[in-house]
């Protein structure tokens, strides 16, 4: 592909010419299509490819690497986008480029930082993330492209910007606050822009084609329609008992929300609370991690409710009065937690069942 | 900081303004005399015309009258008032952190006798005169946001936004009219109203998140998530409008956005208070 304005070789995902900016056009097949329609429930692909493909080169296209001269390219840590050394931000997901990764001795991996107004490129639209300590994703929608978010996240929008619902196959199973979860759509031209009301970061995470994410829920701000949406039960849950008073507590959520991008990529913002830290298990790695922490995770990662208890006189081993309640999650494949996040209702009642789940005493 | 009284000497007709607050500078200043915003750094307005409120820098110092603020921390900063001998201040009992002994508070006495209450407690407005240092913090991460106001201007705040205000200005409130501001504000149906008459003023607010801020032309519109809004010039109208959320089942809802329309200045925070439609 060349930039129709200078004719410079560009990058099968680049949005705009590296060398005299200016917007790149694509011919009709490759834009991305809006299936909005037909949101496929599928199952999730629990054999994808290479769970880590995302994070070492996925648009890495053989192509994407020519246009760009050897020994000016430089890779994204955050997303692994292959652009040019001189960019200071990734086009596809904001990070700076200039500073290096940073990786605790454990393994894990902190959001890169980003400059404040760095901007996201997505099909001929962009998305300018605002602000440091509750950061706002602004974004500047391109006459044909449309995005989807939850109702209670929009800031603010222009008068000409189209909302409108959508409808969700039994969305009535999931409720917001006590309120139905409404899933809503924007159209562009024009701009709209979203936040979340707790300090924390936004998360740009482009999905490559086939690739798909498991997000805990209410934390998604927006996607653009080439990404499809769906959800599946957790299966992660415990009951306690008090009294007469018998509770079913879901410490990652009833639901998890999947977004896959079915044949184009896509773009998906989350936010979370506090810092953002992110490591890959390899196959059969297993970590325990505070259920609440949890922001996302490849599909291929499994998860498992996993229990601690001390071996005191007192507290009897079957009274289930005193334990820590953590998810297991093993590999292959990414996770990613928050630094802050809710207390796990129901820790220290009297627990009647549960779902699947090991433990230990000590 | 500079000394107001050796500006006028050296080279006279070299000056920054303030993109904040418009106030001029000498041209050595690093952050603005009048509001501490950094002259340093260029501003960040985003392609929607969002201007990020300045991120005044740690320990900057402005002055106002006679007295000087200093404003300390980032994440939840605190703003210090060393006030001078005949100036006083105004603010919200609620948001006071430290004071000096020998500073004295009193009542501000507001018009027709009308009773507010905050959180269930009586809504006072408290007076602290100067000399002496007295201190203030919002119990939330956010930003200051500090508006200096000269003669004739009129500015809206949100109700509980304010952090306070220079005697210099006059304060009051207005009900906010018509059942669907009842969503407006939350827990309450009040703006703040602040008005300088002839001397220059402070006005410091306290926006949840970052604080951005736009100026609309006449007859611009621009739709508020109402918990978004912060303040805006008085010329600034706004009126709440509803979208109907159809989700397919029960009816749907509503969903109440506020139609802001110029011209002036309207300041929205990126941390809202959310309040949920029937």
């Amino acid at each position: 592909m060349f930039c129709t304005s200078c004719g410079r070789a560009l990058g099968d995902f680049a949005n705009f010419c590296g060398s005299c900016g200016a917007r790149v056009k694509r011919p009709e097949a490759m834009q991305e299509s809006a299936p909005v329609e037909s949101l496929p429930v599928q199952p999730p692909p629990v054999e994808s490819p290479s769970p880590s493909s995302a994070l070492a080169s996925p648009p890495s296209s053989a192509e994407a690497k020519a246009a760009i001269p050897a020994g000016s390219r430089t890779t994204c840590p955050w997303c692994g986008t292959v652009t040019d050394a001189k960019e200071l931000s990734c086009p596809r997901c904001g990070a700076t480029l200039s500073a290096p990764a940073e990786i605790s001795e454990t393994g894990w991996k902190q959001l890169p930082g980003r400059k404040d107004m760095a901007k996201l490129q997505f099909g001929d639209s962009f998305c300018q993330i605002e602000g440091l300590y509750v950061p706002v994703a602004d974004v500047s929608l391109a006459p044909n492209d449309g995005i989807y978010f939850t109702h209670h996240v929009l800031l603010w929008k222009d008068l000409q910007v189209n909302m409108t619902t959508m409808s969700l196959a039994e969305a009535w199973k999931r409720m917001f606050a006590g309120l139905p979860l409404v899933m809503m759509q924007a159209q562009g031209p024009g701009h709209i822009a979203f936040s979340r009301d707790a300090p924390g970061e936004m998360i740009a995470l482009p999905l490559q084609p086939g690739e798909s994410i498991d997000v805990r829920e209410h934390l998604f701000i927006l996607a653009t329609h080439s990404v499809s949406y769906d959800w599946f039960m957790t299966n992660i849950w415990y009951s306690t008992k008090s009294g007469d008073d018998q509770e079913t507590h879901y410490p990652v959520g009833a639901f998890m929300d999947r977004f896959t991008a079915p044949e184009s990529p896509g773009l998906l913002i989350l936010h979370a609370s506090g810092n953002v830290l992110v490591r890959e298990l390899a196959p059969g790695e297993a970590l325990l991690v505070k259920p609440t922490a949890l922001i996302f995770k490849d599909p291929t990662v499994g998860m498992q409710l996993h229990f601690e208890h001390p071996r005191t006189g007192f507290s009897l081993w079957g009274s289930w009065g005193n334990r820590y309640v953590w998810l297991r999650l093993w590999g292959p494949g990414r996770v990613a937690v928050q630094s802050s996040f809710e207390r796990i209702e129901g820790e220290n009642a009297y627990m009647t069942s549960c779902s699947p789940a090991t433990q230990h005493q000590w | 900081m500079t000394d107001p009284s050796k500006l006028s000497t050296g080279e006279p007709l070299e000056r920054i303004q303030c993109q904040w607050c418009q106030s001029m500078n000498e041209k050595s200043a690093l952050t603005c005399r009048s509001c501490g915003a950094p002259l340093d750094i260029r501003n960040l307005v985003s392609e929607s015309g969002w201007r990020e409120a300045p991120r005044i820098k740690d320990m900057t110092e402005f002055h106002f009258s006679s007295s000087t603020c200093q404003v300390e921390g980032e994440i939840v900063p605190v703003a210090e008032i060393n006030l001078g001998a005949g100036d006083s201040v105004f603010f919200e009992h609620h948001i006071m952190l430290w004071k000096e002994d020998s500073v004295p508070l009193t009542v501000l006495q507001l018009p027709g006798g009308m009773t507010r209450a905050l959180a269930g407690m009586p809504f006072i407005i408290s007076v602290a005169t100067g000399p002496g240092r007295i201190a203030f913090s919002r119990d939330a991460t956010g930003e200051l946001v500090v508006l200096p106001l000269h003669p004739g201007m009129e500015m809206d705040a949100r109700e509980h936004a304010f952090l306070l205000a220079s005697h210099q200005i006059d304060y009051s409130f207005v009900r906010v009219k018509g059942f669907a501001n009842i969503l407006f504000g939350g827990q309450g149906m009040y703006m703040d109203r602040f008005v300088t008459r002839n001397t220059p003023g402070l006005l410091m607010l306290h926006g949840y998140g970052n604080v951005f801020e736009r100026t609309l032309k006449a007859g611009e519109s621009i739709m508020l998530e109402p918990g978004a809004f912060l303040y805006k010039d008085s010329s600034v109208a706004m009126q709440v409008e509803f979208q109907r959320l159809g989700t397919g089942f029960f009816g749907g809802s509503n969903m109440a956005l506020a139609r802001m329309t110029g011209p002036g200045r309207v300041g929205i925070q990126s941390m809202y208070v959310h309040h949920h439609t029937e």
